[in-house]
């Protein structure tokens, strides 16, 4: 099984994200930089993000992951993307209009139209994927993406807006997988393969 | 434009409410005596089994020398729980606040110190978003009918006015509001759904109702009146109903709930 690595942007605590991962005998480590691990391509990069955008844009800057990531990203590379980790692989966030994300993905994220932010709490997917169909997810989020073409999942508060995205080996979640009970833990084993 | 008509696919939440002393869940049956009611993991683990969207911890003896024992009950609750879960009790620095979110919570819950260090709720909003604070606010409807705030646990009346009290908490950055109707609380008469309503559909931030549930029907008043969400404690813990048996009911009433295949 190829191993998985955590891009450790030091946002929060990633213990829930490692113990859901940690179900799966894969072999799994967290990294802060690109330099302090011996990546062949052949790994999985999973990349958890909380907080605000522009703190994302700025850790990926600072601890020089940027290009690393862009390379990754056009070389076919393998990676999922959590909540402002799925967010940054877009163009921008109304957050932070300044901060640019990855636009590994076309979009942009914009607040949720709701007068109860943020969102909090469990919403069905409506997915046509069989492992997202008709699921739900934990979601904690002020900001999402409208529409992307690349949507595999889509729920609804004030708008539409993308649960999941899938664009060849990568994945984005705007929920939480690791908080979303036996469902979540099957999703990232399942996209961890 | 009516907020009624926003589109949400949220559904209510089911919150079992465990108390903590010294790293085990405990029943007091008056302020002397505990009764250890068994491992918080294991329990924590019935009730995710059973349905939970969520739990909350609440340290009932919180105190400096049992945060050890409250820190590592943490940690073992997040290395076994795959739903979110609050802890509170006993937070009383930012540096508790550090050592809790370290520890795995997803969220802490502060009452007595949201009302001495309101100051508390911008600095976490601030350093670990608005997700991660719910404030416990404890009303208590007074003989004369108004409406009073109080801390340490029920005991001490505070000078807050109401009213006032639930817009600050939002203005600061929390989250949500964990609602509990002292009046109400263990009287097995429901929620105070009156309260509830008041806030009404654009209240900005998600409401947990607490306090008074005696059967399934009760969850269903206070989702009707408002509630993001139903915390419980005591019909849970004695067995009176499963977290299941309450969403089955709501589900029956048309009430969509997250269900667990």
């Amino acid at each position: 099984m190829k191993p998985v690595i955590i891009v450790d942007l030091k946002s929060g605590n990633l213990l829930s994200l490692e113990n859901a991962l940690n179900h799966h005998s894969q072999s799994l480590c967290r990294v802060q930089q690109p330099k302090d691990y011996n990546f062949t391509g052949d790994e999985i990069l999973v990349m958890p993000g909380q907080g605000r955008f522009a703190f994302i844009a700025d850790q990926i800057k600072t601890l020089r992951w940027r290009p690393f990531l862009n390379d990754w990203l056009s070389s076919g590379g393998h990676l999922v993307g959590i909540c402002v980790g799925m967010q940054i692989l877009f163009e921008g966030s109304a957050e932070d209009p300044e901060a640019r994300g990855l636009g590994f993905f076309t979009g942009r994220c914009e607040r949720l139209k709701h007068p109860k932010t943020p969102m909090v709490g469990w919403a069905k997917l409506d997915s046509y994927k069989l492992n997202m169909k008709d699921q739900y997810a934990y979601f904690v989020n002020s900001y999402g993406v409208p529409d992307c073409e690349n949507a595999t999942a889509k729920v609804t508060y004030g708008d539409a807006f993308c649960a999941a995205v899938q664009k060849n080996r990568v994945y984005g979640f705007q929920f939480h997988p690791e908080k979303s009970g036996r469902f979540g833990r099957e999703l990232l084993k399942h996209v961890c393969q | 434009m009516s907020v009624n008509n926003l589109k949400s696919d949220l559904v209510p939440r089911i919150i079992p409410c465990l108390d903590v002393a010294a790293g085990r869940v405990v029943k007091g049956t008056n302020f002397k005596q505990l009764i250890d009611m068994g491992d918080p993991v294991e329990l924590a683990l019935k009730y995710e089994q059973q349905g939970a969207d969520e739990l909350v911890f609440l340290d009932i003896k919180a105190s400096v020398d049992n945060q050890p024992s409250a820190l590592a009950m943490v940690r073992d609750v997040a290395m076994n729980l795959s739903i979110p879960f609050a802890v509170g009790g006993g937070i009383k620095t930012m540096e508790d606040v550090h050592r809790f979110f370290q520890a795995g919570a997803d969220k802490v819950t502060l009452n007595t110190m949201a009302v001495s260090q309101p100051d508390l709720i911008n600095q976490i909003a601030s350093q670990y978003g608005s997700q991660s604070i719910v404030v416990a606010i404890d009303v208590n409807r007074e003989a004369e009918g108004e409406l009073a705030i109080y801390t340490h646990g029920g005991s001490q009346k505070s000078a807050l006015n109401y009213h006032q009290w639930i817009r600050e908490v939002v203005d600061r950055g929390a989250g949500e509001i964990l609602l509990t109707a002292m009046h109400k609380d263990g009287t097995g008469s429901g929620f105070d759904c009156e309260l509830l309503a008041d806030l009404g559909a654009d209240y900005p931030i998600q409401v947990i109702a607490s306090g008074g549930a005696k059967g399934p029907e009760d969850f269903y008043d206070a989702i009707r009146a408002g509630a993001d969400a139903v915390l419980a404690a005591g019909i849970f813990h004695r067995d009176e109903y499963t977290v299941s048996d309450i969403k089955n009911h709501l589900v029956n009433n048309n009430i969509s709930m997250r269900t667990t295949t």
